[in-house]
């Protein structure tokens, strides 16, 4: 009997112990801290550079490559659908403020009307619904370029997620994170096994990039992408990344702006409160 | 003795004739179904706490074990039909199981 009852009991106190659940202050503070530990030379807002913070040489190539960036024409194919009026003679800036700069830098953000987490890509969909317009692809193309656009008018303004103190808030935020740590796929590996043990090393070529400031320079310009596209058009959003990622490891990828990925983004880009914004960015 | 032997290696030709035959179409379709039925089960079972894998029967997969194994039950091939049945089994219940482990994932540095 006392044989049973200590084996219940030390089994309760792992069950708490493994349910205690960090706040997203302490979960962030322990976040950036291990990068910076990690990766002492780099000034925070360089880890929104991805690959191209920890590499001398792939960072020179890139540099050169910004010269010239291959996203600009799309930042002005993204002003162009920002300043088109809708067939009601309304606009984007009926929905998000006459200021464009103002718009990138409130997103992800907790909406309690609705009780989920709204993205930049949702509430760009929901004016052109509200406005009787079609809804873009979620993915890339025009939502990618005016993500684009509103993200280069932002640039240098710090991301500011913030996380409601409501419970339900703290769910989404919490589901967020599950997702960043969870195995999955055929391959077994979470996020952080590729973005947190690993950044710096490469898979298959590729130069992993740290988790903190994965989101900073979303839309993206990807030159594979852009080599896989008959328009050669290589921009696309975070959740198409995120896409991505979960293919590479051979878990079934969620759809692009699901539940599951919306709360990736809110715990994901809250993980990098602080830094600038500096979309939009180019990668391999 | 000779006879002896020679009936010896009769009935083990016929017993191994038999092991070997072929199964009847119609029991291969009954399994198919079965397996059918347990492959789907799994594969709702792992999505529903998202653990499904990608090859399983995402529309982008290559492989798609579990519609190509219904393409292949249509051909009449059974045989391959429940080949591909298992590994969709197999994958369905491994994403299950995982998602179960992980249950409490969360920061590790
Ligand atoms: C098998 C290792 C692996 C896993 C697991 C993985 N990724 Fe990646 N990820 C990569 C590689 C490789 C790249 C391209 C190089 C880079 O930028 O890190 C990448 C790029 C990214 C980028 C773009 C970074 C940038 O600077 O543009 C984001 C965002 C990202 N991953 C998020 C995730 C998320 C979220 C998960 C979990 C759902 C995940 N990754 C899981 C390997 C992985």
């Amino acid at each position: 009997m006392k044989k049973i009852l200590t084996l219940l009991l030390s089994a309760g106190l792992v069950a708490t112990a493994t349910q205690a659940v960090s706040s997203p202050k302490e979960d962030l503070e322990k976040f950036r801290m291990y990068y910076e530990q990690r990766f002492p030379g780099i000034q925070l807002d360089d880890f929104g550079n991805g690959p191209y913070a920890l590499d001398a040489s792939k960072r020179l190539q890139w540099e050169s490559m910004e010269e010239f960036p291959p996203y600009e024409d799309y930042i002005d194919k993204g002003s162009e659908i920002w300043e088109t009026p809708f067939k009601n003679g309304k606009s984007f800036a009926s929905c998000f403020g006459k200021d464009p700069s103002k718009v990138r830098v409130k997103y992800p953000h907790w909406d309690k009307a609705s009780s989920q987490v709204v993205t930049l890509e949702g509430d760009i969909n929901k004016c052109l619904k509200d406005n009787g317009e079609k809804p873009f692809g979620w993915k890339k193309g025009k939502i990618a370029h005016l993500g684009a656009f509103l993200g280069y008018e932002a640039r240098g303004q710090k991301i500011n997620v913030v996380i409601p103190d409501d419970p339900k808030a703290l769910e989404a935020y919490e589901e967020g994170k599950h997702f960043y740590y969870a195995k999955r796929g055929q391959l077994n590996l979470a996020c952080a096994d590729c973005h947190i043990q690993y950044p710096g090393h490469r898979v298959r070529g590729q130069l992993l990039s740290t988790g903190l400031g994965q989101t900073t320079h979303f839309p993206v310009f990807r030159a594979k992408w852009s080599k896989a596209a008959a328009n050669s058009d290589g921009m696309g959003t975070l959740h198409r990344r995120y896409g991505g990622c979960n293919k590479q490891v051979r878990a079934r990828p969620f759809k692009a702006q699901s539940r599951q990925y919306r709360n990736l983004e809110f715990f994901h880009t809250y993980m990098s409160n602080g830094l600038a914004i500096n979309a939009p960015g180019y990668r391999e | 003795m000779k006879k002896l032997i020679t009936a010896f290696g009769l009935a083990l030709l016929i017993t191994g004739c038999n092991a070997t035959t072929p199964e009847k179409p119609a029991s291969m379709k009954a399994q198919y179904e079965v397996a059918l039925k347990n492959a789907q089960a799994a594969v709702e079972k792992a999505a529903a706490v998202d653990g499904e894998w990608r090859d399983i029967r995402w529309k982008k997969s290559k492989k798609r074990y579990l519609p190509s194994a219904i393409k292949a039950a249509e051909a009449g091939d059974y045989k391959k039909a429940l080949k591909l049945l298992e590994i969709a089994t197999f994958q369905a219940e491994a994403g299950y199981k995982q998602a179960m482990e992980q249950k409490n994932a969360g920061p590790r540095f």
